[in-house]
């Protein structure tokens, strides 16, 4: 267990260590110029050139990448251009509202897309199930940024019931809550249907029948929790996704989230901002994904960690 | 058994016929035979007679959509044809199955404490899961499975078919059942295994007196167990009669040719038959 663990964190050091390289080689590589988008459209050459000097981009991009890994080892992720504060640190103010949308919608798409599997599998092949399905199916096909829209019309412009923009009170998490989690809503009831449908048909579903257990506690029971490893698996992977910030919904609706802050930092050229950002939040994503893998023999008793990895 | 008790299992004219891809497939072809208290029944055919699709007609264990029942099935007396609902209320309380392969019959999740506990409370609601605790280990005791308190929290995937075969009789017996469908209960199971199995259900049955619908293709197991053979062959019974019977004096051609297909060490060219058709 110990070996499995440690095994799995140097794994995931790495994981992190070659995404960052990646990143600083790729955000360099791209079209646009720090400098400019500082110094402003009014700067001259030699504006510029101090510009880059004061950030160290005038070194050769070896030595750049020596520097960053330095400061990287030294806990020190340099200044953000724009904010001209700790990069590292205006990423960390903007977590709480990105964890705190990730959470809530995959809350809630666990709440509604698990019962509704539920529903679906046991009246699998009906047309109550494919009215369901046709419904989830439009959810996961309208592009966010139109239910957005969608969402904002109804709800804040025409009943004016929940506030548009921004994270002002609790009711400010309704609407980005919805629009993300009627993305996930077909991908995680289809599944939960589809593998309830598998422990239904399962024999021991029907030994358990003929022992006088009912359809519903058959269905809950049995079918939901056998179901459990793929859909933890499913529900994981999407909520690691929802850290890496839900870029669009968040501009739609103000969210002082990562997803709007990498818009912005991309937009400056702004490297040590997107770099922390990328180390935030593919960290958490790893995370997540370490106590999926670790929960899974606690679903599972055929599961043992480290013997099959 | 007398003429006028009520049999504990009495069909009459069972037809079933399967939904599959092919088309209808009339699986069993109007069959009639009852078992009464104390007494074991077997069906005996070979691979797609209808045998098992019988007994999991019986039960009303059969896909709804995917099989049509006509006829009747009088468990103690109420059609379980007739009336689904009564196939709800027969089942894990006057009649329990014992399934064919023990190692997919129990849920890979549950500890088999958690799911013959289950089985009790669903017979006897009034049990805390304490109460339930004890009676459950009493019933693996029952079933010969040693240490039992410290096997109560093991997974299915920690025992052996034999054991498991044997948790699955606790867990059938945990109903109080007057009546066991056991659908080839031994044949997943290793030979040596097997007789201990076959052992335990007629020390069960001569303790509590037990009806018994057993499937098989085995005409050992028959020989062994059986009060009155039926043998089926697509889908309908070609003799019928007492055990001793069938198997000294058959009468059909089929009868005779599955008696010489009991294998034993001899010529390369004794028949083996084959036959296709829908599965059991």
């Amino acid at each position: 267990m110990l070996t499995y663990l440690a095994r799995r964190i140097g794994q995931s050091l790495l994981t992190v260590f070659l995404t960052l390289t990646t990143v600083f080689l790729l955000v360099r590589l791209a079209p646009g110029d720090p400098a400019a988008a500082y110094a402003g459209p009014t700067a001259t050459s030699a504006d510029l050139d101090a510009v880059r000097a004061k950030f160290g981009l005038d070194e050769p991009l070896v030595n750049q990448y020596g520097i960053f890994l330095r400061d990287l080892f030294t806990g020190n992720l340099g200044t953000s251009y724009s904010f001209h504060s700790p990069a590292f640190d205006v990423v960390m103010s903007r977590m709480p509202y990105t964890i705190t949308l990730a959470v809530s919608a995959i809350a809630v798409t666990a709440l509604v897309a698990v019962p509704l599997g539920v529903w679906m599998a046991r009246r699998a092949d009906t047309k109550r199930e494919l009215g369901a399905n046709v419904l989830t199916i439009a959810g996961q096909s309208m592009p966010d940024f139109w239910t957005g829209v969608m969402l904002l019309t109804v709800f804040a412009v025409l009943l004016p019931v929940l506030p548009a923009s921004g994270f002002t009170s609790w009711s400010g998490l309704v609407l980005p809550t919805v629009t993300v989690a009627v993305l996930q809503l077909a991908l995680v009831s289809r599944l939960v249907r589809r593998e309830m449908t598998t422990a239904l048909a399962a024999p021991y579903t029907t030994v358990a029948r003929s022992r006088g257990v009912a359809e519903r506690a058959l269905a809950w029971r049995y079918g939901l929790r056998n179901s459990a490893v793929p859909l933890l698996t499913a529900l994981g992977t999407r909520f690691a996704a929802l850290l890496n910030g839900v870029v669009v919904v968040e501009v739609v609706f103000g969210w002082p989230g990562v997803g709007s802050l990498v818009v912005r930092a991309l937009a400056t050229r702004d490297y040590p901002l997107i770099q922390a950002t990328v180390l935030v939040t593919a960290t958490l994503a790893i995370l997540v994904q370490l106590l999926v893998d670790l929960a899974y023999p606690l679903l599972d008793p055929r599961v043992r960690l480290g013997k099959a990895a | 058994m007398t003429e006028h008790t009520t049999p504990l299992l009495d069909v009459t004219d069972l037809q079933v016929e399967l939904i599959t891809a092919r088309g209808v497939v009339r699986a069993v072809d109007g069959v009639s035979f009852t078992v009464h208290r104390g007494e074991t029944v077997t069906l005996i055919g070979e691979s797609g007679s209808g045998k098992s699709t019988t007994a999991m007609g019986v039960l009303r264990l059969l896909p709804d959509g995917l099989a049509v029942l006509s006829g009747s099935v009088r468990i103690a007396g109420r059609d379980v044809v007739a009336d689904p609902g009564v196939a709800h209320a027969v089942r894990g309380r006057t009649v329990s199955l014992i399934p064919q392969d023990p190692m997919t019959a129990l849920s890979p999740v549950h500890t088999i404490g958690r799911q013959l506990g289950d089985a009790l409370r669903l017979r006897h609601p009034e049990l805390s899961r304490t109460q339930a605790r004890a009676r459950g280990v009493e019933l693996l005791a029952q079933v010969h499975i040693t240490k039992p308190e410290t096997r109560w929290k093991a997974y299915p995937h920690q025992f052996s078919g034999g054991m498991l075969q044997r948790i699955l009789i606790a867990i059938a017996l945990a109903g109080e059942p007057e009546l066991l469908v056991a659908d080839e209960p031994t044949s997943a199971l290793d030979a040596t295994v097997q007789a201990s199995i076959l052992d335990l259900l007629m020390e069960l049955q001569e303790r509590t007196g037990i009806g018994m619908l057993m499937i098989t293709h085995d005409l050992g197991v028959a020989r062994l167990v059986s009060d009155r053979i039926h043998v089926m062959k697509d889908g309908r019974f070609v003799e019928s009669g007492p055990a001793e019977q069938i198997v000294a004096r058959p009468a059909a051609p089929y009868t005779r040719e599955l008696l010489s297909a009991v294998p034993r060490l001899g010529a390369w060219d004794e028949g083996e038959p084959v036959r296709q058709g829908a599965a059991s």
